[in-house]
């Protein structure tokens, strides 16, 4: 069993560090690596989302950026037509996200293995063909621009500010771990893990594991609803390109890269997806060659990942 | 102008679209079928395959040459990276090759604005297949005509390939249980590069056909994988009868789609994925369920 099902005590301290630093950081940074971190912290709550999915049920959803464009569209939408206060309009998304995956659940567990991803990836793809036509609702190819961070009545004016939103999509992940990792342990958790392993025993021994896979597909697609629920209001607006395939293909890849099965892990892999867009992109044009050779270097070389390269090593060195 | 003749310049249009597609479904879909690699470069590849033609017939000055060249370049870089690269990755998890392809797909793109620039390149169609011919008093360019004869032509030399060489049954063999096969004496590895080699060239076969239509441009990769994906989904990965009538689907529906129903020709494309994947979750043709 990998990662974090059972935390170590090291690792649990580096976790502190790590999280009292992230908590600080707006003290330190100026703001543009602000920006930059708010974007990891939000793409880290998307990545781990899909790791409920992939790293511990096995089921490879190609569309996952269905659920991060929907949710971005439905806070977005509700910020600029309804007046609702930052804190709802976000987590609304984040639920109604929740609610359609039930939809979606239902259809692509019809399929399993690669037919299953190839539905979440036309039930994607229908999503942002929608996005393109539905012009009135959607903006169509300009998407939803000028989205506000309304304050609400209850005077959470703090949230809109730089800071403020950081720590709201901070708050945010931190949360969706609790909560993912509070599942994973449970038994639910271990039906999940039942089912990556063997479904077929997992329905012999008495579950119905259709119903856990559409439960999992809900909870994922919701928590990855809420980070494009935060993009939007992020970024301040909402367009098309979030839920383009290429989108589903990278927040796989960041699983992968960081990781899979671990939860921390694929944050990780977000963070250094994005460190590495942000770098390369600034020091050489054609980043995207560089960009791709390391990912076939990790294939290579580090195939569990960072999490588990550096679980690697820390076995290999231990302390004395 | 009849309406009998529209239709019929429709139909071939159809037809040509149906044939670019199937140069990069059938490919896919044989990765697929014997390494079980969902090949994410195979869009890449077809746009390597276009900006190759282009710096062939610019070079030699005959189209001709570009089109038999480039599918054999980008074969050979094909059987090159499964030899180098994915040949040590069997044993392991199917996601390693989603990222292993990714990556190149990255790369190739990349590579291919550095060697090539960002602007797009007009390859030009021979004299003789320039024109355009009258179907019913309805013009329709000759180039697409010869498109979906190509088409047909692959396709027929294709499934005697599969059926009647010894090469085309030892694919199907090593399809059908690799470990078997390999028991029994056939050399897998060589076949996996073979069919490595003979998907991307085909991918580069769709490219080079489509450079004089849609020029050789940067973006032609990211939005014609999808297409060979829906096609191969909907035919039954691994199937070659399958993709061809994935093709033919997918091409009747954008061609005649985007005429009458403009605003829904993109959707409809993926409601009828989604209802041949509800009703036969394993595709048409597919196997697995």
């Amino acid at each position: 069993m990998t990662g974090a099902t059972r935390m170590k005590g090291a690792t649990r301290l580096i976790c502190i560090v790590v999280l009292l630093a992230l908590v600080l950081a707006p003290l330190g940074l100026p703001p543009f690596a602000m920006t930059l971190l708010t974007e990891a912290v939000i793409l880290g709550l998307f990545a781990m989302s899909l790791d409920l999915m992939f790293g511990y049920t096995r089921l490879v959803s190609f569309g996952h950026a269905a659920a991060y464009g929907f949710g971005a569209y439905a806070s977005g939408w509700l910020l600029l037509h309804t007046g609702m206060p930052l804190l709802f309009a976000v987590f609304a998304a984040g639920l109604l996200t929740g609610v359609l995956a039930i939809g979606i659940g239902w259809m692509c567990t019809l399929a399993t293995g690669v037919s299953f991803s190839m539905l979440t990836l036309a039930l994607a793809q229908l999503l942002y063909a929608i996005s393109f036509k539905w012009t009135s609702v959607t903006g169509g190819s300009d998407g939803l621009a000028g989205i506000p961070r309304t304050i609400g009545p209850f005077g959470f004016a703090a949230l809109s500010s730089k800071a403020g939103f950081y720590y709201l999509a901070l708050g945010c992940l931190v949360g969706g771990f609790l909560v993912c990792f509070a599942l994973v342990r449970s038994p639910f958790g271990a039906v999940l893990r039942g089912i990556r392993e063997n479904e077929s025993k997992t329905t012999a021994l008495g579950y119905n594991t259709r119903l856990y896979k559409i439960a999992v597909v809900a909870i994922s697609y919701g928590l990855g609803g809420l980070a494009g629920a935060l993009y939007a209001p992020f970024a301040g607006f909402a367009n098309t390109e979030l839920l383009f395939w290429l989108l589903s293909g990278q927040v796989l890849i960041m699983v992968i890269v960081g990781g899979a099965g671990t939860l921390i892990g694929p944050v990780l892999g977000a963070a250094f997806f994005m460190l590495m867009e942000h770098q390369l992109s600034a020091w050489t044009e054609a980043w995207a060659l560089y960009f791709g050779l390391i990912f076939i270097a990790f294939v290579l070389f580090a195939p569990e990942g960072i999490w588990g390269l550096a679980t690697r090593l820390r076995r290999a060195h231990p302390r004395p | 102008m009849s309406t009998f003749g529209l239709l019929l310049s429709q139909f071939a249009d159809a037809l040509s679209q149906s044939a670019l597609l199937f140069f990069l479904g059938v490919g896919l879909t044989l990765i697929f079928g014997l390494m079980r690699i969902v090949n994410f470069a195979h869009g890449a590849l077809y746009m390597l395959g276009a900006f190759v033609g282009y710096s062939l017939a610019h070079w030699s000055g005959n189209y001709w040459v570009a089109l038999a060249g480039a599918p054999m370049l980008v074969g050979l870089f094909g059987v090159a990276f499964e030899f180098s690269i994915l040949r040590r990755l069997y044993r392991r998890d199917a996601h390693a090759f989603l990222m292993v392809t990714f990556g190149l797909a990255l790369v190739l793109g990349e590579a291919v604005r550095l060697t090539w620039g960002s602007d797009a390149l007009k390859v030009a169609a021979p004299p003789a297949l320039s024109g355009v011919i009258f179907l019913l008093d309805e013009p329709f360019p000759v180039y697409r005509l010869f498109l979906a004869a190509t088409g047909i032509v692959v396709a027929v030399a294709i499934w005697q390939f599969l059926e009647r060489s010894r090469l085309g049954l030892l694919i199907r063999a090593t399809s059908q249980n690799a470990e078997m096969a390999n028991a029994l004496g056939v050399d897998i590895k060589l076949i996996r590069s073979c069919v490595f080699g003979i998907g991307c060239g085909l991918a580069a076969l769709g490219g080079v056909l489509a450079a004089p239509l849609v020029t050789a441009s940067n973006g032609m990769a990211a939005t014609v994988i999808i297409d060979a994906f829906v096609i191969v989904i909907i035919g039954g990965m691994g199937s070659f009868l399958g993709s061809l009538i994935g093709a033919l689907l997918i091409g009747f529906v954008q061609v005649f789609g985007n005429y009458y129903a403009p605003d829904f020709a993109l959707a409809f494309m993926y409601l009828v994925m989604l209802v041949v994947l509800v009703v036969r979750p394993g595709g048409l043709l597919g196997k697995e369920a």
